[in-house]
């Protein structure tokens, strides 16, 4: 059989951002695959470069919409770790519920576009109609559905008083049944398991391998969380699962979201009950000295890692990041080939790239 | 040339062309309702498909480079035609009966594969590949699926022409007649296996999930229709919109035609194939994911085809 190219994108229905796949099929069969990059490239790296510390925070948010908390959380973490900046306990445990708020939202958000790959819309709209609730909370709280601008150099610009937590515990109550029974859906519906079980596998020696993080590893028994392995904040406070599945297949990577977000859930409320009072925000301007520094998070999509060089001034000399989708970006290669043409979309919605992050 | 007149109007305004047209618009515009209500959104105004007929009328058809022209155009259009005469071959009780020439299974089936060509037809002649997967995907479906309600078809003919003291009796005047006065199918335990496959065929022919696979919008960004706009694609939804009366109409007429006459019995028709459209279609569409071509293609072997041959079986054994 002659084998031909489709292209899938840099413009396609299945996928939210712009990604350039040229593919050669044999018939319905993938035996190649080109991926293009570049096509959302903002040159954010450079603009970084020419304004002060404090508009970063603003900018870094920006990067990317589903984990737009995760960057000027890891951002400011960085700076914290130059000028040498203890932030208050309460500080710490805020920032852990606007970064667990969003992880949920984001991983609900794929799971709900996992179930529109495969055709079935009511299940993504039961999904998305479920994650409005967490769309409704980032509203009350924070006065913004996607961007939280949570963090600031020193601090957090939110504070939970009694009325704020018991409506963020009554929203998180709202949340557990739908999903539970999401996740039983996820697990039993036949024309779901029918479509992503088996599909798009990658083994835990080719995940190791290609260095492949977050979900999508944790999806293909790589048992790595930055959250558990170098706790950042107070996570070394808090008990949670690290939630890891054998297979390697788009279900596995779509029940270890599922999973996670229901994490998240017993992550928050544990801070809810453990969040010590106290200022929200250091009291004086921070004096950032010149020096470099690493910082690393979980990302909703995996670990990602801040690198800063400052020079005294009050522009960063350097800001380089690396972010989860670019190591799981490898990891298409070996999940496609192989893969019927009809599963190309639904496989690379499995990572759930974030290319503006990756392009920046 | 009385006859050749009556079979104009037939074709063109009723009960094909025109009448079917607005009846399977109509349908759409409820199927594309009452799913939105499933899954608790507020959907589109009943009309809807009507306001895209007329939006897509006023564009212009974009022919691409790479397309052959001639076969790109005029296509559609063949389709079209079909699924008019075919709506015409449909018996409408108490109000419309097909001449003898005109109402012969075998004649309606083989027209009820013309759309399918007519998509593999567009989608090779677009130039896209994603035409030409869909051109292989429907080629695929199409081959697991006609086996199977075939049977299901002979199963009726033979119980109505066993009845009726012949071998087979492929007239769908006979067929309603014979249900008239014997009950309908529908009613009969022993003709469910052929009701099922017929069931099955119905999301299939008409392209709705589980299996609009050679369409599929995530997979192959609607296959052969990719690359139509305007007119032309107004004439593939009109098409859609007529071979849905066309399936709906052949349902009704192999398993619960009666209804009275005059414009009565064309309501009757007309309530019958919206909750069959609604059951048969948008309800199956909202509960279930796409298939895979592969999965669907085993599933007409392995399910229609055994209740066909069960069906058939059954048929013969009782006559």
């Amino acid at each position: 059989m002659s084998t031909y190219k489709i292209p899938v994108g840099p413009l396609h229905v299945a996928l939210e951002e712009p990604m350039f796949f040229k593919v050669e099929v044999e018939g319905e069969t993938v035996v190649g695959l080109d991926i293009t990059a570049g096509h959302a490239h903002r040159g954010i790296e450079y603009l970084v470069a020419k304004r002060n510390i404090h508009q970063n925070i603003v900018l870094t948010e920006r990067i990317c919409s589903l984990c737009s908390n995760s960057h000027p959380f890891s951002y400011c973490m960085a700076l914290e770790r130059i000028a040498g900046i203890v932030v208050p306990e309460r500080v710490e445990y805020l920032r852990v519920v606007a970064d667990e708020i969003k992880r949920i939202a984001s991983h609900l958000f794929n799971v709900a576009i996992t179930a529109h790959l495969v055709g079935f819309d009511s299940l993504f709209m039961h999904v998305m109609e479920i994650r409005e609730i967490m769309q409704d909370t980032k509203e009350s709280i924070f006065g913004n559905r996607m961007d939280l601008g949570a963090n600031c150099i020193g601090g957090v610009r939110y504070d939970l008083d009694a009325e704020g937590r018991g409506y963020l515990l009554a929203q998180l109550d709202k949340l557990k049944a739908p999903l539970a029974e999401v996740r039983a859906l996820y697990e039993t519906n036949g024309s779901f398991l029918r479509r992503t079980k088996g599909v798009g596998v990658l083994p835990r020696a080719e995940a190791i391998r290609l260095g492949l993080v977050g979900p999508v590893a944790r999806a293909s028994g790589v048992d790595y969380d930055v959250r558990r392995k170098a706790p950042y904040v107070v996570y070394d406070k808090l008990s949670f699962d690290v939630q890891t599945l054998p297979d390697g297949d788009v279900w596995s990577r779509t029940m270890i979201r599922l999973r996670e977000a229901i994490e998240s859930i017993r992550i928050i409320e544990q801070c809810m009950r453990d969040m010590p009072e106290g200022p929200t925000t250091i009291d004086k301007t921070p004096e950032i000295p010149a020096g470099e520094s690493i910082a690393k998070s979980e990302a909703p999509r995996g670990e990602l890692i801040y690198y800063l060089r400052t020079d005294g001034s009050d522009k960063p000399e350097r800001l380089k990041w690396r972010v989860p989708s670019y190591n799981n970006w490898k990891g298409l290669q070996v999940m496609l080939t192989g893969a019927k043409v009809a599963d190309i979309a639904l496989v690379v919605g499995s990572i759930d790239p974030c290319i503006s992050c990756t392009e920046r | 040339m009385s006859d050749s007149l009556s079979l104009l109007f037939a074709v063109l305004v009723f009960p094909g062309g025109l009448f079917a047209l607005v009846l399977g618009l109509a349908i759409k515009g409820v199927d594309r309702r009452v799913a939105a209500r499933l899954q608790r959104r507020v959907g589109p105004p009943l009309l809807q498909p009507f306001f895209d007929l007329i939006k897509l009328s006023r564009k212009e058809t974009m022919v691409p480079a790479q397309a052959s022209a001639f076969i790109f155009r005029w296509v559609p259009l063949v389709g079209l035609s079909a699924m008019a005469l075919a709506a015409a071959m449909i018996p409408i009780n108490g109000v419309y009966q097909p001449s003898t020439e005109l109402g012969d299974l075998l004649a309606l089936f083989y027209l009820l594969a013309v759309p399918a060509v007519v998509l593999m037809l567009a989608g090779s002649a677009s130039g896209s590949p994603f035409g030409a997967i869909g051109f292989s995907r429907e080629m695929a479906i199409m081959l697991a699926y006609e086996g199977p309600v075939l049977l299901a078809l002979l199963s009726v003919a033979i119980r109505v022409g066993v009845g009726e003291g012949h071998l087979i009796s492929l007239s769908l005047s006979d067929i309603v007649a014979y249900q008239i006065a014997h009950g309908p199918f529908l009613l009969d335990p022993w003709m469910w296996p052929a009701l099922l496959t017929f069931l099955c065929f119905f999301p299939a022919n008409l392209g709705v999930l589980p299996f609009d696979i050679p369409e599929a919008e995530t997979e192959v960004l609607e296959g052969p229709l990719l690359e139509y706009s305007g007119p032309s694609l107004g004439l593939f939804k009109m098409m859609s919109a007529v071979k849905c009366v066309v399936v709906l109409g052949l349902g009704i007429t192999l398993f619960l035609p009666g209804g009275p006459d005059g414009i009565a019995g064309l309501l009757v028709f007309a309530v019958k194939c919206t909750v069959l459209a609604v059951l048969g279609v948008t309800v199956v569409r909202t509960a279930m994911g796409r298939m895979r071509i592969d999965q669907a293609f085993y599933f007409f072997l392995k399910w229609p085809a055994a209740l066909g041959i069960a069906s058939l079986v059954i048929v013969l054994a009782r006559s």
